[in-house]
């Protein structure tokens, strides 16, 4: 596969502290690629070094194979960057036409509004807009783009549930045109249903690497519930139990010998129901120093 | 690219109401205020009109603050707002962004130029050859650039609140200084010596010596020229060292701030 983004070992300090520390990581033309870490992780310096607006102090960066800054100049990719505003006194279709004049295969106007929800918006000036409309502009300026590869620094931020969902609908629309998404957040459940790979950063480094129900499995403990007598005792199981209102619930590596020891045991159980780890648990799991578990899921 | 972003600067100057009012509304007030005023008197020998040359002082008066009040307030803003991040996140470079603002400040710079010179003609009767007009107009349009100029310099050097006060005191002190309120042939020497150094003094100057005859007064041309070579070469300058600066201080500012 060829490669849209990669990164070489590549180091940003600010001052002591040491945002982004050696990442390397090579995302392929084609993927859909979410960057899941805490806040101060270092999504957006990396992203920021991605689009040239920070220079790494060491290691290597390259977008299409081209240095940062040239592949922005010849419109090979395109950021919703966290921290940028829009220019005012202006209607979101006249800013987007800006965004289409800039680029060398830019979407319609139209086309890149109505990806984002605001095709009824398009003659709304800037200044009034809500912030979920703000940010569903920024989108749009990024869509009507046509580049190959797109960055999105937590693009859902501001969005209520109905504006995530349209934004994510949106954007496997560009997903399936074959680009390129590099997107970062720490909404969880975002990454599952629209990645098809999930890089875990802490601390600048990555945590874990791997498709999304890798990284859930590795990080986190599968959950086992029963309903039980309270006069029984259990077996010895591998886990963490407890009991509450007839419900035992087990926190396990291991559910699958849970099952079994139980199913052995005499144990008048019922309503077996086991849960695979939730992503939340995952990703703490994954990000906490020293993890072993963070150990297992570097699975590439 | 260029030329759609200088559309949309210019577009949304002409939207905003504070620059109507400023920048053409005011002068047009002004002009028929004093011209009412003033201009009743004959003309001494070898002088202009009074409602000639009040007409050319509130022409300069508003294309000044049409031309620096579409760089230096909205640029310091744009800066602080990440309009200007969003850009540098885009392909286009901060050369044509600069064109395009300073095209753009002098393009809103012309509406008080022909307004009130329109104005003067039908409200106080003012009449010049046709040449006149053609050089008057363009001599004193181009002459607006050190004001353009001047407010790049404004917007990059400080925050937005500070900005608008800023470029209003300066245009306000440089119009007084000027003799733009006040006829210069009134201003004492040492006051006219300093009037004679201001780009707002050279910019009615030049339209003063058009509106009585004679083609533009090369000292008045070169000190506009000097102003402009002098602040663009002062805005270079400061970017230059802004850009050094930004990869450090911005980004240092984002990663200190999950830590505290």
């Amino acid at each position: 596969m060829e490669t849209a983004i990669a990164l070489d070992r590549a180091t940003k300090r600010f001052g002591g502290i040491t945002a982004v520390d050696g990442l390397s990581l090579e995302i392929g033309r084609g993927s859909t690629v979410a960057l899941l870490g805490a806040n101060g992780a270092g999504k957006s310096t990396t992203v920021g070094m991605l689009m040239g607006l920070l220079q790494p102090d060491a290691g290597r960066v390259t977008v299409a194979g081209r240095p940062p800054r040239q592949a922005v100049a010849e419109g090979r990719i395109a950021a919703m960057l966290q921290d940028s505003g829009l220019m005012p006194g202006v209607t979101a279709a006249e800013l987007v036409g800006l965004a289409r004049r800039m680029y060398p295969a830019p979407l319609p106007t139209a086309e890149a509004l109505e990806l984002a929800g605001l095709r009824e918006l398009a003659g709304r000036r800037v200044e009034r807009m809500s912030g979920g409309q703000a940010q569903r502009l920024k989108f749009a300026l990024v869509a009507v783009a046509g580049a190959q590869t797109m960055l999105l620094d937590e693009p859902t931020r501001a969005l209520d549930v109905q504006g995530r969902r349209e934004f994510w609908a949106a954007m496997r629309n560009c997903a399936a045109a074959g680009r390129t998404i590099l997107f970062a957040t720490h909404y969880l459940d975002e990454v599952e249903e629209n990645a098809d790979r999930v890089v875990v950063l802490a601390r600048g480094r990555v945590a874990a690497d791997g498709d999304p129900a890798r990284i859930r499995e590795a990080g986190g403990r599968a959950v086992v519930r029963f309903r039980r007598p309270a006069d029984e005792a259990l077996p010895a199981l591998p886990g963490e139990v407890a009991d509450e209102r007839g419900w035992t619930t087990v926190r396990t590596c291991a559910p699958d010998d849970v099952v079994r020891r139980l199913a052995a045991s005499d144990v008048a159980w019922s309503d077996l129901r086991v849960s695979p780890p939730s992503l939340d648990e995952s990703f703490l799991a994954l990000t906490t120093t020293a993890s072993p578990l963070a150990e297992e899921a570097r699975v590439r | 690219m260029t030329l759609y972003l200088f559309r949309l600067e210019c577009l949304r100057m002409l939207r905003d109401p504070r620059y109507l009012a400023l920048a053409v509304v005011a002068p047009i007030g002004f002009y028929l205020l004093f011209a009412s005023l003033f201009g009743g008197a004959p003309a001494q020998p070898g002088e202009l009109r009074d409602t000639v040359e009040i007409m050319v002082a509130m022409a300069a008066y508003g294309a000044i603050w049409g031309a620096l009040s579409a760089t230096g307030p909205r640029l310091a803003h744009e800066r602080a707002s990440g309009w200007l991040d969003q850009l540098r996140a885009m392909p286009v470079t901060a050369r044509q962004l600069l064109t395009a603002k300073i095209a753009a400040g002098l393009t809103v710079a012309l509406p008080a130029l022909v307004l009130v010179c329109g104005t003067a003609v039908v409200a106080k009767d003012v009449r010049l050859e046709a040449w006149q007009w053609a050089v008057l107009m363009l001599a004193m349009w181009l002459g607006t650039l050190p004001f353009a100029l001047l407010g790049v310099m404004v917007g990059m050097l400080v925050g937005p609140e500070a900005a608008f006060p800023l470029s209003y005191g300066l245009y306000m002190a440089a119009s007084a200084l000027g003799g733009l309120w006040v006829p210069p042939a009134h201003l004492s020497a040492p006051l006219l010596d300093v009037a004679r150094t201001l780009p707002t003094y050279r910019l009615a100057d030049l339209g003063w010596r058009i509106a009585a005859g004679h083609p533009p007064a090369v000292a008045d041309v070169a000190v506009l020229a000097a102003w402009s070579a002098g602040l663009a070469a002062l805005t270079v300058l400061v970017q230059g060292r802004r850009q050094g600066r930004l990869r450090r201080t911005r980004a240092g500012i984002a990663a200190a701030a999950p830590v505290g």
